[in-house]
């Protein structure tokens, strides 16, 4: 009877020891106040709840908030809707074409961030970056010198270029393998009976893949949520108030002046708030489960 | 049912990835090397100006000591303290690690440097004040001087003879109407990117100068309590004096800093007329690698000027200290490896062909003695220097004044405001705890 669950103790045990101690430690840290001296110390003092009336009482924080989740919103959005036009299209190209864009999927997923961010930044930078150069040889000479973080919205549609390019791989490629399951029968009897593509994908495609989108949806809010090394490294670590989403937040407001307890209690908030957005998926999920 | 079950289980494990990654970002790893080796944190500008003084520390301290090793790693400016950080919570670190002097106090008052004895040390009767000031807490000496540097006037003296302006500037008023001259000459419709002076938008060392110069302040004490003071009409004048070269006479991206790219490099493009810099940026500019050394006998400095006449504008006095953190397990030889790498020899070296001020005021010559190097060693004559407070690092952490100085360039008209807003932020991070 015992044994399923004394086979499971290895894994159990795993994932305790790397998940499970983290965050015990950041559910304590985050009623401590945690500084310099604390972290010389390896000793902190209870505060019991202060750090967490100092955010939620803080403007910056709900600002930012909601900054972060239209900012997910966007991003997800965008990533989902490229990543399944680009699956359809490899359902559709010949064995050559399609090997070419996989690998160059491939390749954007496999860049480390930190490399293909700092590219990135090259190529709109305000002195020297191709971007500017050649929107000038195109003949719009006001982009000579254009600096694209004057204006957080131009920043930000940046980000998201950035981000929304190094999200589609994964989410195309997962897509494209989903689509060999949907049975070429019931296309072709489908076609047979007058729909279009738009039609077969809405009502055919959709609901057979509908777990992979869900899924891939809740994993792509979980990411873009937290996204930090994209805009970390394009504003050269040091970011202006109006380019923090939450993980900035907390990096700036605990990292950048040593306060730990702070910064814990920051990261639990947002997780929280993650689990906000991403509870109706995973609702759906356990339901759609239930009815099988 | 199953597939749906795994599904929900990848996403509560990357849910607790999240949680347990988002407070994690920075956790560097630290090369903690062999127990007999000592671990040396420098920055990359030892590593570029001066490796020499670097390798002969080590020669030094290895005939001293030998059998131990030593293993220097350069830093970065950007994340150097969150490292150190991370260092400190896991009880194991380099053994000597370079802060720069505004940096230090944060750390003494903290606990995290090991006290020092002054006099083990060459040259500490004659130490730059400055630098043994920052270094300094509550009496005791926790971090050695390194290095200073101070700003001038880095300028293309080809350019400035075309157009006609045939001394360097005396005042701020000259200053300013030798870039109106240069604007006309060379920009404007004939290139709209060509700056008479190249001054990124959140470039605050050279900015908060004009400030002083109007005998503004960052902030003050008042009562026992910091008060930010950026929005004292003294201060503003400072900043309106600022806001008024960087807009009328550079071209430089105004959510710039001078690092993004070096501003030594732009300028060695040929569209600068002029950049505020330090000595060592002088050099940088002719390096065949990255600059330009068609340049070589076209460049001049001169100290920045006042707005009163017969002054300098005081600059900050930047440079940087050498402590030995509480968790090395060999103190006693990190602070002999200090000692050679700061000796006369090496000293000497830094200066001559690194370009930046010694710590002691005994190698001062050298300096003067250099067409290169006197304007600086001459500007810092006049300087100011960062409210002395341990939580200051804070404030440059935080960016407050990077972000005020964009925002003005953006909105000149909010620059009341903005101050405001900055002094605010400075008076709270000033008094926590």
């Amino acid at each position: 009877m015992a044994t399923p669950y004394v086979l499971l103790l290895p894994a159990l045990a795993v994932i305790v020891a790397v998940l499970g101690y983290p965050l015990y430690r950041l559910v304590t840290l985050s009623f401590q106040e945690y500084g310099l001296p604390e972290l010389i110390a390896h000793k902190g003092r209870w505060i019991g709840l202060d750090n967490y009336t100092e955010i939620l009482g803080d403007g910056l924080f709900w600002t930012v908030l909601g900054r972060t989740v239209a900012f997910t919103a966007v991003t997800v959005g965008l990533t989902m809707v490229f990543g399944t036009l680009i699956a359809l299209l490899l359902a559709r190209l010949g064995t050559f074409m399609r090997l070419l864009i996989t690998t160059g999927l491939v390749l954007v997923w496999s860049m480390p961030p930190v490399v293909s961010v700092n590219i990135w930044s090259w190529m709109v930078d305000y002195e020297f970056g191709v971007l500017n150069w050649s929107l000038t040889q195109l003949g719009l000479d006001h982009f000579a010198h254009h600096d694209w973080f004057v204006n957080p919205i131009e920043g930000f549609a940046v980000i998201t270029a950035i981000v929304v390019w190094g999200a589609i791989p994964f989410v195309a490629i997962t897509i494209f393998a989903g689509l060999t399951q949907v049975s070429a029968e019931m296309v072709e009897a489908a076609e047979i009976d007058g729909a279009g593509s738009f039609r077969i994908f809405r009502d055919i495609t959709l609901p057979i893949l509908k777990p992979i989108f869900v899924i891939l949806a809740s994993l792509s809010v979980i990411w873009n949520f937290q996204v930090f090394s994209q805009i970390w490294i394009i504003r050269n670590a040091r970011p202006e108030d109006h380019y923090f989403l939450l993980s900035i937040y907390s990096f700036v407001e605990s990292f950048n002046t040593s306060r730990y307890g702070l910064g814990s209690a920051i990261a639990l908030v947002m997780v929280m708030a993650m689990l906000g957005v991403t509870f109706v998926y995973i609702r759906q999920m356990v339901r759609i489960g239930e009815i099988e | 049912m199953r597939l749906r079950m795994f599904a929900t289980a990848v996403l509560v494990v990357a849910l607790a990835i999240a949680a347990a990654a988002a407070t994690g970002t920075s956790q560097a790893s630290v090369d903690r090397g062999q127990a007999d080796a000592l671990t040396v944190w420098l920055m990359g500008d030892a590593q570029a100006n001066w490796p020499e003084a670097v390798s002969a520390a080590t020669q030094t301290f290895k005939s001293q000591h030998p059998g131990v090793d030593v293993n220097v790693q350069y830093q970065s400016w950007g994340d150097y303290k969150t490292k150190f950080e991370a260092t400190l919570s896991a009880g194991s670190g380099p053994d000597v690690i370079e802060f720069g002097n505004t940096d230090v106090p944060k750390y003494s008052a903290a606990g995290a440097l090991a006290p020092l004895d002054r006099s083990s040390f060459p040259n500490s009767g004659t130490w730059l004040s400055g630098l043994t000031k920052a270094g300094s807490y509550n009496g005791k000496l926790y971090a050695v001087p390194y290095y200073a540097g101070a700003r001038g006037v880095i300028y293309r003296t080809d350019q400035y003879q075309a157009a006609g302006i045939s001394k360097t500037p005396k005042t701020l008023a000259e200053f300013n109407a030798a870039n109106a001259k240069l604007m006309a000459k060379f920009g404007g419709s004939k290139n709209p990117n060509y700056s008479a002076v190249y001054f990124p938008g959140r470039y605050w060392y050279a900015a908060m100068s004009f400030v002083y110069d109007y005998g503004g302040q960052i902030a003050k004490t008042r009562g026992g309590k910091w008060v930010g003071t950026l929005n004292e009409p003294a201060a503003l004048s400072g900043l309106t004096a600022w806001r008024n070269v960087a807009r009328s006479y550079s071209r430089a991206n105004k959510t710039g800093d001078e690092a993004h790219p070096q501003q030594a490099l732009v300028f060695a493009k040929g569209s600068v007329g002029a950049f505020v810099g330090n000595g060592w940026e002088w050099p940088y500019a002719l390096d065949p690698k990255v600059g330009n050394p068609a340049l070589a006998g076209k460049i001049g400095a001169y100290p920045m000027p006042s707005h009163t006449p017969g002054k300098y504008m005081p600059t900050f006095l930047g440079g940087s200290n050498l402590g030995v953190p509480v968790t090395s397990k060999q103190k006693a030889f990190a602070a002999d490896w200090i000692a050679a790498f700061t000796n006369t020899q090496n000293m000497t070296r830094m200066a001559s062909s690194g370009g930046v001020i010694p710590n002691t005021t005994s190698l001062a010559r050298i300096n003067a003695a250099k067409p290169t190097l006197a304007p600086f060693a001459d500007a810092a004559k006049y300087s100011w220097f960062v409210p002395s407070t341990p939580n200051w690092a804070n404030v440059e952490s935080a960016n407050v004044l990077q972000s005020m100085l964009s925002g003005i360039l953006r909105n000149p008209s909010k620059t009341k405001e903005l101050a405001t807003t900055a002094s605010e932020r400075i008076t709270e991070i000033l008094n926590a705890r």
